[in-house]
């Protein structure tokens, strides 16, 4: 979320600032203990991370130091595994599920939350609860919910006649990646629709005024002036997302656990798991190290993106 | 037909809105319907949309008769404050000092604090276990609220520096000209006049950590400096089919963010809701 309120503030016209006199060492003083904390606690361990997944660690290494240095071993051990490629695959669909449905979610609000009505405001806020509830809190709530035998969900589709006795979606493994995608989207939707809803309210009326008399309807309209208008801002709202979901741990490991039978064990969860249950660190650094990479290409995309809009 | 009437309809709006709003927010409602029921109750077919008759067993035998989620909520406690106390003492300087102070290198080292907000908290987690195993940091307070600050300090920056420039400048030039050092100015008048970002950035900050996972599985080893998120998931199978109570220990977590939201959504959602439209 702070992505975006730096992206639009930035944008502040330098002739605000006050002029600054002479260069002033003192002055990065305010600014050190930040920098030193993020190359300590930041920079540090991801440039230690990298180094691990070419080195042999396991736990003897972690205690007693001395890893041996294997050059691509790790790598190729890991591209050679269909666990490391279904993890990889899982992670993507996770992640591409999860961007369509909450920008699709996060449309539907925006559209719905964009004109003024009564107790418009408070709603939308509390939409906002869905966003900020504790993952730990909204995953064993879905747990609950889609469980199979007391959960609201079967019971729900039990009284209309759609299913009969128990299903259990997160004990198969179609339903469960789908449950997890749900879950993830609905607390991301109502984060979209804040930033879809600022994207809306930059639509020239104008342009639905001179659409209405040359006949387009509804549809037409929001298919040839809401979209095209609408374009950077979902760009943005879909690159964010896909960052947020694609690094998303906790609710999945807290709905399956990254079952059934490793059916939502994404990349995260595949590299914790190689870590912490089989200590395979090194392993483990090649899953993370490569999962750096997706969140560093597209953070890319979106900088490219933000520097364009700012000049535009 | 109806379609366009409904983009127009004034009049179905709201009702539309609070149907949406209703059925959105629906789990959290589920969650607290279920954490006030009896244990047989949970197991009704189809279940009872309200407690009848409502009963604090859940929370009683879950959250205050269990030594575990006490002490887990206690820790989460501990590391919330500690996260929140540490970011604003690093981050509120970094940002005044980005937005208003003459240095080189501003735009790097912002695209590094916004850089550090897309990592995956995975990747810092398996490295952090590592080197903080080797400095006696792994199972210590210190540990999990370092780890957590190393987050939450860039998301702080990136929250805070925009309220420092809107600080006019020819306010910070007049202390200087009275005699102010720049700390003095930054202290005296650049601070107070961004109270609201303070609050903001210490709210995100705590409500972040609060609700940590990752660096509490990763680091807190052992029973005792679990957070409560931690004692949840290790206690899921334990629960069981004991929902009422599941629930009951949920919604206690999800209090304290509920509150301050709330209180303070002012902030929170105005915050973001003014960022994504001053472009």
């Amino acid at each position: 979320m702070t992505a975006v309120l730096e992206r639009t503030r930035t944008s502040t016209p330098a002739g605000r600032r006050p002029r600054r006199r002479g260069g002033n060492g003192g002055n990065y003083l305010f600014l050190l203990p930040a920098i030193l904390f993020v190359a300590v606690t930041v920079v540090y361990p991801l440039v230690y991370n990298v180094v691990q997944s070419f080195q042999d660690v396991g736990l003897k290494e972690v205690i007693n130091g001395g890893a041996e240095w294997v050059g691509l071993a790790n790598y190729a051990d890991q591209f050679g595994r269909g666990e490391f490629w279904q993890a990889l695959w899982l992670s993507l669909a996770y992640t591409v599920g999860t961007v369509v449905l909450t920008y699709v979610g996060g449309l539907g609000l925006a559209m719905l939350f964009l004109h003024r009505f009564a107790g418009r405001n408070v709603m939308r806020a509390l939409l906002m609860l869905a966003w900020i509830l504790p993952t730990v809190v909204g995953a064993n709530v879905w747990r609950w919910l889609l469980d199979g035998s007391y959960g609201l969900l079967n019971a729900a589709l039990r009284g209309l006649g759609l299913i009969d006795g128990d299903v259990f979606w997160l004990g198969q493994p179609g339903p469960a990646l789908v449950s997890v995608v749900v879950a993830t989207a609905w607390s991301f939707a109502p984060f979209a629709m804040i930033l879809l809803v600022a994207g809306l309210q930059s639509v020239p009326g104008m342009l639905y005024e001179a659409a209405r008399i040359d006949g387009a309807n509804a549809w037409q309209q929001f298919r040839h002036i809401t979209l095209p208008v609408l374009r950077p801002v979902s760009i943005t709202v879909m690159l964010l997302i896909f960052i947020f979901a694609f690094k998303t741990f906790d609710t999945i490991y807290l709905m399956t656990g990254g079952g059934p039978g490793g059916a939502t064990l994404t990349l995260p969860l595949y590299a914790f798991q190689e870590a912490f249950e089989f200590r395979r660190y090194d392993t483990a650094a090649v899953a993370t190290t490569l999962m750096l990479l997706v969140p560093l290409v597209l953070s890319t995309f979106y900088f490219r993106s933000l520097r364009r809009e700012e000049t535009a | 037909m109806t379609a366009t009437r409904w983009m127009r309809g004034e009049n179905v709006r709201p009702v539309v809105g609070v149907v949406v709003t209703a059925v959105y927010l629906l789990p959290v409602y589920w969650m607290l319907n279920t954490s006030f029921k009896a244990q047989a109750d949970i197991f009704e077919r189809p279940p009872t949309l309200v407690p009848v008759p409502p009963t604090l067993a859940a929370y009683q035998a879950a959250v205050f008769d269990d030594p575990d989620i006490a002490r887990g909520l206690a820790n989460t406690a501990i590391i919330a404050t500690g996260t929140t106390v540490l970011t604003l003492v690093v981050a509120v300087p970094a940002a005044f000092a980005l937005a208003r102070l003459r240095l080189r290198f501003v735009t790097p080292a912002l695209l590094l604090f916004l850089a550090v907000q897309m990592i995956p908290a995975v990747n810092l987690a398996l490295p952090m276990f590592v080197l903080f195993g080797r400095v006696g940091l792994v199972n210590t307070y210190a540990g999990l609220i370092i780890a957590n600050c190393s987050l939450s300090i860039p998301l702080a920056i990136t929250i805070m520096r925009p309220y420092f420039l809107s600080v006019p400048g020819e306010v910070l030039e007049a202390a200087r000209v009275d005699g102010c050092t720049t700390f003095g100015a930054f202290l005296r008048v650049a601070l107070p006049v961004s109270t609201p970002g303070v609050i903001t950035m210490a709210v995100v900050s705590f409500l972040g950590a609060w609700g940590e996972f990752v660096f509490g599985l990763a680091l807190a080893t052992g029973d005792e400096l679990q957070p409560v998120s931690v004692v949840i998931a290790k206690l899921t199978n334990a629960f069981g089919t004991r929902w009422n109570e599941l629930m009951a220990v949920s919604a206690v977590v999800a209090v304290p963010v509920i509150v301050l939201f709330v209180l303070l959504q002012r902030y929170i959602v105005a915050g973001l809701t003014d960022g994504a439209t001053k472009s």
